[in-house]
This record gives structure tokens, C-alpha cells and sequence, in this order.
């Protein structure tokens, strides 16, 4: 009863966004109130029934209805509840669903909320939201629907959620990443707003800052929380491998940093509109081909959880028809935005747009690396596999270029800035060279670039921070309020960047077979294997190490206990690692193949700085949140300080 | 790391290996850092997208052991992973050599960010030019 329901408000909610795609547009073009009056309630109706519809898929996986094929598959009358939520979005149908309710909410609140006063804008954006809802409905409906039973005969205690994902990680690392897809349909919408209105004011740039924020916030928590739960859960070490499911998300990220920075270009100097455009497009439709990718399966992935190709065709057909849509409205309209240039080469405009070129052709590249090798089996010359050291050679030079131009952004004017204005900059760049280069003569293993570009872009950004700070002690708490965001995640990025190249040039490692009573010193610290134990967890055994840990004074500081983990209901085996963490250091241990009766290949390694990474990358959210916040604020006042007078008819017969 | 290599050995299935007289005699230490690196850039022909340093395949400690069999017989980095290639084909390098057929890869990044940022240049100049005549405004 309950599914059935699901998908009946499913469908009501189909109809209802349908009609909202068509009913704003044709109202705008025939200048019909009356009908535009419908979009408030056409939205709340697609809103409410998307909403009750999932809240349907809830009940059933609480109450372990697994005569519905999507509960079934993905959780047990085992499972713990907070799993049982989670997977309501752990497999494709539910965070399809989960994705569509997102994107639903939030153009639910902007519709409702009084702070957009440009009512015809929001309108077309509404529609665009709506046809993109529809979009994904149709295709749930039609080739994954989540409230498909499986009956007569379904299993009585439920198969289970891949055991990988049965992890806090889980909870948190795809709604974030599906809540930054949906910032950026939002943007997306935004965009063919204003190409259909044939204009992006500056009103519409301070709307769409915050949603760019969002939507950037939220992504950067997907990548983070996402590199974060491989190294604890998938046992192998890393932190970034550059496979390309993980590529998939990070390159819209890469998209929505220029397109966040472009929007304030636009918003505050009234420039670069039609940039800011193709970049909204640009960010939607990276993602969607993410989504394409990871959810087709037609790439090798470490992390593709959900993968069918069947579904890849239907959604590589939605990408077409948005993706083709959006870019013949953009080659249509894009002249008629205008936007004035005023500035000179030296000026932080200058200066943020080559940042903007640089990260679109980071993204570009990492693109390239990702299909190359799925282009070069398509035209049969070969096989070959682009991975890590690929990546990295093209990207941390880019990155190094991008650093360089953040640490000058801030400390330049607008418009146009004095040639003498470089001089002290130039004396900090000498500074973080000499810095680095001291720092690589210390280490004293020959020059390594890698080191050098790190170490010398982390220095000259924390240098120029500091500068920046230094200017602005006199001029009051208020304008270091206003940069307060900017600096927060510019000093992120520069701790991401520590932790990344510590991490990578001064990791100590060692594999080897450890059993009972065998040692091993690792970078000063003693790795004592005691025993191995069996453990009984509610849903998987284990065999687990007690290694002793002591630092080089000889001094007890605990144990680490990597498991491997054989999980009850489906036999699968994985490896847990042990992980002591401090801010200077993580110790990393994880257990392998059993070798002997008593002996494991065990991998010990030694981390530097690793929490850094994901600290910085808490510092960067945190930023972009009080930034999103601060461009919410400032549309309120904005709203309380004009009067009533453009009511929406007026706006109506003036505008349409 | 010798009990790892002698254990490993003995799942090793015998080849016969190209025993090239061995030029280079390393330390423990550095066969070790230099055995890591390896296993690091090449590609477990088993796993999914796993490199054979983090791959806990069977085939993975294979050839992690003959890596570090190569290594003790003074073998250098490359012909290593000649080696290697010659054997699993061209797939087992995370980076892929530099040919014909990649040279966008390769040099595209490069000829994208000067491509795009020539456009912006010369786009820039004629909305300046265009501004200048027409007085300067556009609103």
C-alpha cells in the first residue's frame, strides 16, 4: 500500500512539474497574470507530493517492506536504522529520487521566499527547474522506479547494503555531493532565466552568488567527505587516486570555484556576464556526464557503486537534451548580453579571470585524462590506463599557476592598480622561494619540483594572507568582516595544499609480515604486533591486530587495530585500517593477506600532516558558507530597504 | 622486506626472467622506496583501477615480488616496467608514454589554457575598441 502511494504522489508530481515547466513561460509570453498566479501553487503541489513520495520509500525501508525490489536489494531486517536511512539514497533509484526531492526543496524556498524580487526571473527559473524535475521522473518512472515490488517471491530478511557503505561516511558523502549537483541545476536554471530574459543583471548576479556558494559548499564537503571515507574505509592508503568516478565529481567542483568567482565579477563590477553563463551551463552539464559516467559503468572505477548500463543511455539522453538545449539558447541569445569591460591588465579583474581560465582548463584536462582512455578503445588503437602520475604532472602545475594568481587577487584593486603596486608582491614571491628552497635543501634529497611547487605556492599564499591582514589593520573591524569569508578559504586552500604535498613527498612507509611479537620501527615510532584477536560484530566478524605503538621515546601511546572484516550476509571481505590521528601526524596500519598461520602482510606508514587535507577543506566550507550567509543577508535588507512599488504586474507590462 | 620477497617468491610462477647483467646495486633502503614508486605507477591487471602497491590481488603480490626481485638484481626503473609492459601490455602504466596517439593528452592542457586565454585577450580588445567609439556605455 504504502509504495503504491509513493508512486502515485511520484506521478502526481510528474504532471504537476510538467505543467510548471510550461505554464510560467506561456504566462510570460502572453502577459498573463492569472496564469502566472499558478506558480506558487504548482510548485508547493510537485514540492509536496516529490517530498511524500520519498518519505513513502522511508516507511518502507523502516518498516522492511522487502517486497519493494529497491528495499530488497539494499538493506536487511540486520541493519541498523540509521543505515536503513541511508539507504534510502545508497543505490542509484533512491538517490535518484533523493537528488529530484533536493532540487524540488530548494526551488520550493526560493519561489516562496520574498527576498527575490524579480519575480519574472524567478518564474523562468522555476520552469527550468521543473522540466529538469520532469526530466528525471520520466526517467525513474520508466526505467528505475525505487517503489518496484518484487513479488510473489521476495526474501523475508532483506539482502543487504554493500558492506563498504555501511560507514558513517555514507550518510554524509552523497547527499552532499547530490545537494551540489543541485546547486548547480539550480545555477543551470538560473542561467537560461536570464538567457530567456536575455539579460543577467546585477540584481540576478546577487541572487545567483549565494546559490553558486551553496551549491560550491556543498560540493566541497562531497570531495572532502568522500576522499575522507576512502582513506579510513577502502583499506588502501590513499587519499585521491584520481579514478574516475572520483574525477567526476571533482571536476564540476573545479567548474563551480571559477563559476563562484566569476559571479562576484559579475555581481560587483557588472562584467563578464555572458562567462558567468557558460559557466553555469558548463558546471550542470559536467555533472550530469559525472553522473553519466559513474552511473553507466562504462569506466573502471574503485567506488562505482551503482553502475548498469542500461541506465547510462537514458541518462546520456537527458544530458543531450538539456546540454543541447541550454547551448542553442546560449548561441542565440549570448549577444544580446552586454556587459562593459573597464579594466587594465594589471587589476583583480584581470587577475580572477586568468584564475577562471586556469581552473576551466584544470577541469578540461582532467576530463581529457578521465575519457582518454574510453576514446582510445572506442577508435581501437590500444588500450591504455591514464591515472595518478598523469594527473598530477598536469594538474599540480595548474594549481601552482592558480595559487599564484589567488595570493594576488585580494591585494590589487579593481579596475586598474600601478605597476609599483607588484613591488611588494614580488619581494614575497623571492620569500617563498627562498622558503621552499631552504625547506627542500633540509630534506636534503636532491630537488624534487613536486616539493618545490608545493612548498613554494602553500608560503607565497599564507605570506600573501598575511599581507593582506597587515593592510588591512587600520581600516577597522568592518572590511576585515567583509573579507573575513575570502581569507577563510584562501587560508583552506593553503593548509589542503600542505597537508597534500606533506603527505606525498614525506610519507614513511613499509610492508611486511608481521606476526606475534615481531617489531618494526617506522619513522621513529615502534610498531609492536601483540596478537590477533577475533571480534563479533552485529553484522560482520573480524580478525583484528593489536599493534603497540610507541614513540621514539619509548613511551606507550596506544594501540592500533586494523580488521579484516567478513561481513555475515553476504561473505565480502574488506579490510578496515587502523588509524591514530594528531594534528602533526596520522599512523596508518592496515592488515592484508594472511601469509602463515600467525602472519600478516601488514603495511605500516607514517603520514605527516594528513588531516590537514580535509581540515582545510572544513576551512574552505566554512568560508563559503559565511559568504553564502553574508549574500542571503544583504538581499534582505536590500528587500526592506526598497519600497513596494514594482509589484509584479508592473513589472509584468514593463518588462514582457 | 627479504621474508616478504622469499614468501612471495614462492607463489611466484617460474619465468624465465631476462637476467640482464646488473648495473646498479642498491641499498636496502632504496630498493624499498624505489620498489614502492614502482608498484605505484603501474596497474593491477586484476582489480578494478587499483595500483598494484594498494591491490591485494594475488597477481598483485606476484608482481610487487618480482619488482622487488628485479630491484635486488640491480634491474633500473624502467627496464622494469619495459618488463612489465612487455608482459601485460601497455595498460599497466598509469602513465601512459608519450606517441602520436597521445600527444593531446599530453600537450592539450597546455594548447587549451593558451588557446583560451588568446581568445579572451583578443575578445577583450575589441570590446575595448568598440567601447572607446561607442561612447564608452553599454546600458
Amino acid at each position: 500500500m504504502i509504495p503504491e502511494l509513493g508512486l502515485i504522489l511520484l506521478i502526481i508530481s510528474t504532471v504537476s512539474s510538467l505543467l510548471l515547466a510550461v505554464i510560467p513561460l506561456v504566462a510570460l509570453h502572453t502577459k498573463n497574470h492569472y496564469l502566472f498566479s499558478y506558480v506558487k501553487t504548482l510548485t508547493g503541489l510537485m514540492t509536496f507530493t516529490i517530498t511524500a513520495s520519498i518519505l513513502c520509500l522511508l516507511i518502507s525501508f523502516i518498516t522492511d517492506d522487502f517486497s519493494v525490489a529497491y528495499v530488497a536489494n539494499h538493506s536487511n531486517t540486520q541493519l541498523a536504522l540509521l543505515y536503513k536511512v541511508a539507504a534510502v539514497w545508497g543505490s542509484h533509484e533512491g538517490s535518484m529520487l533523493f537528488w529530484v526531492v533536493a532540487i524540488a526543496i530548494w526551488g520550493c524556498i526560493i519561489v516562496f521566499s520574498s527576498k527575490y524580487r524579480d519575480r519574472l526571473f524567478i518564474g523562468r527559473l522555476i520552469a527550468i527547474l521543473a522540466a529538469v524535475i520532469a526530466g528525471f521522473n520520466l526517467f525513474m518512472l520508466f526505467t528505475s522506479n525505487p517503489f518496484a515490488r518484487l513479488l510473489p517471491n521476495f526474501p523475508i530478511e532483506g539482502r543487504d547494503l554493500n558492506p563498504i557503505l555501511q560507514d558513517i561516511g555514507l550518510i554524509f558523502h552523497p547527499p552532499l555531493l547530490f545537494l551540489g549537483y543541485v546547486g548547480l541545476t539550480v545555477t543551470f536554471a538560473a542561467a537560461i532565466a536570464g538567457l530567456l530574459g536575455g539579460k543577467l543583471t546585477r540584481t540576478h548576479a546577487s541572487y545567483l552568488r549565494p546559490w553558486a556558494l551553496l551549491a560550491w559548499v556543498f560540493l566541497t564537503g562531497g570531495n572532502a567527505f568522500g576522499s575522507w571515507w576512502a582513506y579510513n574505509e577502502l583499506g588502501w592508503g590513499g587519499w585521491w587516486f584520481w579514478d574516475p568516478v572520483e574525477n567526476a565529481s571533482f571536476i564540476p567542483w573545479l567548474v563551480a570555484t571559477a563559476l563562484l568567482h566569476s559571479v562576484v565579477l559579475s555581481h560587483r563590477r557588472d562584467s563578464f556576464k555572458v562567462t558567468t553563463l557558460l559557466l553555469c551551463l558548463l558546471a550542470f552539464s559536467l555533472s550530469l556526464l559525472g553522473t553519466f559516467l559513474v552511473r553507466s559503468g562504462i569506466v573502471q572505477s574503485v567506488h562505482a557503486f551503482a553502475s548498469d548500463p542500461t541506465r547510462g543511455m537514458s541518462i546520456l539522453f537527458l544530458l543531450g537534451v538539456f546540454v543541447c538545449g541550454a547551448l542553442t539558447l546560449f548561441a542565440l541569445k549570448a549577444n544580446q548580453i552586454k556587459s562593459e569591460l573597464n579594466f587594465t591588465l594589471v587589476s583583480r579583474d584581470s587577475v580572477i579571470l586568468l584564475g577562471n581560465i586556469v581552473l576551466v582548463v584544470a577541469a578540461i584536462s582532467v576530463l581529457l585524462g578521465t575519457f582518454y582512455p574510453l576514446l582510445f578503445e572506442l577508435l581501437d588503437i590500444g588500450t591504455l590506463s591514464v591515472g595518478a602520475p598523469y594527473f598530477n604532472s598536469i594538474f599540480i602545475p595548474l594549481t601552482f599557476i592558480a595559487v599564484l594568481l589567488m595570493g594576488v587577487a585580494p591585494l590589487i584593486s579593481w579596475r586598474r592598480e600601478k605597476f609599483s603596486a607588484l613591488r611588494p608582491l614580488t619581494i614575497l614571491f623571492i620569500i617563498s622561494l627562498a622558503i621552499a628552497e631552504a625547506l627542500s635543501m633540509l630534506t636534503g634529497s636532491g630537488f624534487n619540483i613536486w616539493l618545490f611547487l608545493g612548498t613554494t605556492s602553500a608560503t607565497w599564499l599564507l605570506l600573501c594572507l598575511s599581507y593582506l591582514l597587515f593592510r588591512l589593520r587600520h581600516q577597522g573591524i568592518e572590511s576585515l568582516a567583509r573579507k573575513s569569508a575570502m581569507i577563510i578559504a584562501h587560508l583552506g586552500v593553503a593548509i589542503s595544499i600542505i597537508g597534500a604535498t606533506s603527505v606525498s613527498n614525506f610519507e614513511q612507509q613499509e610492508l611486511l609480515r608481521m606476526g606475534p611479537a615481531q617489531g618494526k620501527v617506522v619513522a621513529g615510532y615502534t610498531f609492536v604486533y601483540e596478537d590477533t584477536v577475533k571480534v563479533d560484530a552485529k553484522s560482520y566478524t573480524a580478525i583484528q591486530a593489536n599493534i603497540r605503538v610507541t614513540d621514539a621515546d619509548d613511551i606507550f601511546i596506544g594501540y592500533i587495530t586494523p580488521q579484516r572484516q567478513t561481513f555475515k550476509t553476504n561473505a565480502m571481505e574488506v579490510s578496515k585500517a587502523g588509524i591514530m590521528r594528531n594534528i602533526f601526524r596520522d599512523l596508518y596500519v592496515s592488515s592484508g593477506l594472511q601469509l602463515s598461520d600467525t602472519e600478516y602482510l601488514i603495511r605500516i606508514s607514517y603520514k605527516p600532516l594528513a588531516c590537514w587535507i580535509w581540515l582545510g577543506g572544513l576551512l574552505m566550507m566554512l568560508g563559503g558558507t559565511i559568504a553564502a550567509l553574508t549574500g542571503l543577508y544583504r538581499l534582505r535588507e536590500q528587500k526592506r530597504d526598497s519600497s513596494n512599488s514594482s509589484l509584479l504586474a508592473a513589472t509584468m507590462g514593463g518588462v514582457a | 622486506m627479504r621474508a616478504l620477497i622469499l614468501i612471495l617468491m614462492i607463489s611466484l610462477s617460474a619465468s624465465v626472467m631476462a637476467s640482464a647483467p646488473g648495473k646498479n646495486s642498491y641499498t636496502q633502503d632504496q630498493i624499498r622506496d624505489l620498489g614502492f614508486e614502482i608498484s605505484h605507477e603501474l596497474r593491477c591487471p586484476m582489480s578494478i583501477n587499483q595500483n598494484l602497491f594498494d591491490s591485494q590481488a594475488p597477481i598483485a603480490n606476484e608482481l610487487k615480488a618480482q619488482i622487488f626481485l628485479m630491484l635486488d638484481q640491480g634491474e633500473s626503473k624502467q627496464a622494469i616496467i619495459e618488463f612489465l609492459v612487455q608482459r601485460y601490455g601497455e595498460k599497466i602504466k598509469y602513465q601512459p608514454s608519450f606517441s602520436a596517439a597521445t600527444a593531446i593528452l599530453w600537450f592539450g592542457p597546455l594548447f587549451l589554457l593558451l588557446a583560451i586565454i588568446a581568445t579572451a585577450a583578443v575578445l577583450i580588445r575589441e570590446q575595448h575598441k568598440h567601447q572607446r567609439t561607442n561612447g564608452n556605455s553599454y546600458e
